[in-house]
């Protein structure tokens, strides 16, 4: 449990210091962050209402998140790769399961800091009210944040250890997110107020189209943690077959 | 957990095959290394000696066979195993982005080595680093790089040394400390296993050759058996005509 502990520790700290001083992940994140914001705004200008402006500001956060989540994954292989510091990783005396979990955890930090940004301009560009309250919307972030970082640590590692690059890491991340994507956004959509908190008659969700059978804000949560869960997991099983060549 | 195998050796390969899609790169490879000795693996491109090298350090899954590291099996017992190992390989293993010092106080930490400041300051003074502590690794030259990717693989005081083609790209100054650091690591009592095109250099560092030809063990000699000048003569006559 303690050579867990060292082990995690180190590499996070490793993570986030190489990333202090390069600073290549997180300007990137935040410039693509941004631009999907201001697009999306400036696509929802013409005869929005109100709802209108706060769906698509869901989207925009949710986009937002994803391929920005998507990249600094793929950065953080990337640079395990640069001088063959993956076989260092490999070579100590840790189980591949922590690896994995050191990487998620940079990876959620990193998202996290991200999200702390990127939100407050999302929130002032859409003119979005957070009438849910502020911690539901932390709480649902978060566990945003985790399932698609969860998912993307896996991936990029095996995409940057193929040597198949990108391209096939995007389309099979994304297609696996989506069941966590749609509680997803029916939680942001109760959080700032376009949908009830509970709605359980379907005659409320009427135009909610996909949405419908998540039913209420609580078992949005329970989606996601389950997502979650069951990816934590089963990710953290998968690593070392993925990266063992 | 220890295994039944004699003490006294500290690297076990037993039995070793591997086939990347179709092509068998190592049929069934047998070499025991006891401690105190220094291995000299030779080979022309495609041999298999790096893909050797990387199933006993436990990066690559054998198809078949076993190596069992100072009395762990590298697929069983995989910590107390690595534990035992130490690599060096052209790819130095270092972040450009951490200072020489960060680098070895990482490797430190993952390998849980106790009195890490000091076993670090003894290292780098035994690579002649301590002067550049405070430099990231990127700026390093390729000498500097190798002397770290050194210090690197003895924080954690191994039990068997692989070094994966460690002369490459060095000048004379820095291949005579590397043969220096070699010499030392074995006179403690250490193994290395190493990998070179280099069959004078290889010679100078270790007590015994191995040459693998297309997966397969073809000699196994003492250098004291050999005369090593006409050795690697015949070598070069030998991969010349293999290329």
């Amino acid at each position: 449990m303690r050579a867990l502990w060292l082990g995690l520790r180190a590499i996070i700290i490793k993570d986030i210091v190489v990333e202090l001083r390069a600073r290549q992940v997180l300007p990137t994140m935040v410039v693509l962050g941004m631009l999907i914001v201001f697009i999306l705004r400036m696509a929802s200008e013409p005869g929005s209402t109100a709802a209108g402006g706060t769906v698509m500001g869901v989207a925009a956060l949710w986009i937002a998140f994803l391929f920005s989540g998507l990249l600094a994954q793929e950065r953080s292989f990337a640079a395990e790769q640069q001088n063959g510091c993956m076989d260092g990783l490999l070579l100590a005396p840790l189980d591949a399961g922590t690896i994995y979990l050191a990487k998620l955890l940079a990876n959620v930090i990193m998202l996290t800091i991200f999200e702390a940004i990127v939100v407050p301009i999302a929130i002032l560009s859409f003119n979005l009210h957070v009438t849910g309250g502020w911690l539901r919307l932390a709480a649902v972030l978060l566990l945003g944040n985790l399932g698609i970082s969860s998912v993307g640590t896996l991936f990029s590692a095996a995409v940057q250890l193929t040597r198949t690059r990108g391209s096939l890491l995007s389309i099979i991340v994304l297609v696996i997110l989506m069941p966590m994507m749609i509680p997803a956004t029916f939680a942001l959509l109760v959080l700032f107020g376009t949908m009830p908190v509970e709605t359980e008659s379907l005659a409320s969700l009427r135009g909610s189209g996909t949405l419908a059978f998540v039913g209420s804000f609580k078992a949005a949560i329970g989606y996601m943690l389950a997502f979650d869960a069951i990816f934590v997991v089963a990710c953290w099983l998968l690593f070392g077959v993925v990266v063992e060549e | 957990m220890a295994q039944d195998i004699p003490t006294s050796m500290a690297l076990h390969v037993h039995g070793v095959s591997k086939t990347f899609v179709t092509r068998p790169v190592l049929r069934g490879i047998d070499l025991a290394v006891p401690k105190g000795q220094a291995v000299c693996l030779c080979g022309i491109n495609g041999a298999g000696k790096s893909t050797l090298l990387r199933i006993a350090a436990g990066l690559l899954r054998p198809d078949g066979g076993t190596v069992i590291v100072n009395g762990f099996d590298i697929r069983k017992h995989v910590e107390a195993a690595k534990r035992q190992i130490g690599v060096i390989s052209h790819a130095s293993m270092v972040y450009p982005e951490l200072t020489v010092f960060e680098n070895l106080a990482f490797a430190a930490r993952l390998y849980g080595v106790a009195g890490r400041a000091a076993r670090i300051e003894e290292l780098l003074a035994g690579t002649a680093l301590t002067s550049f502590r405070h430099d990231r690794a990127g700026i390093l030259s390729r000498g500097l790089l190798q002397r770290l990717a050194i210090a690197r693989a003895l924080l954690h005081e191994p039990v068997v040394l692989l070094a994966d083609e460690a002369f490459t790209g060095l000048d004379a100054d820095v291949s005579e400390r590397l043969v220096a650091i070699f010499d030392q690591f074995v006179r403690g009592g250490g193994t290395i296993l190493m990998t070179t095109h280099d069959t004078r250099m290889g010679l100078r560092c270790c007590h015994r050759v191995v040459i693998l030809d297309h997966g397969v063990l073809v000699l196994d000699a003492m250098k004291d058996k050999i005369d090593a000048d006409r050795f690697a003569d015949d070598y070069v006559s030998y991969a010349r005509s293999m290329s």
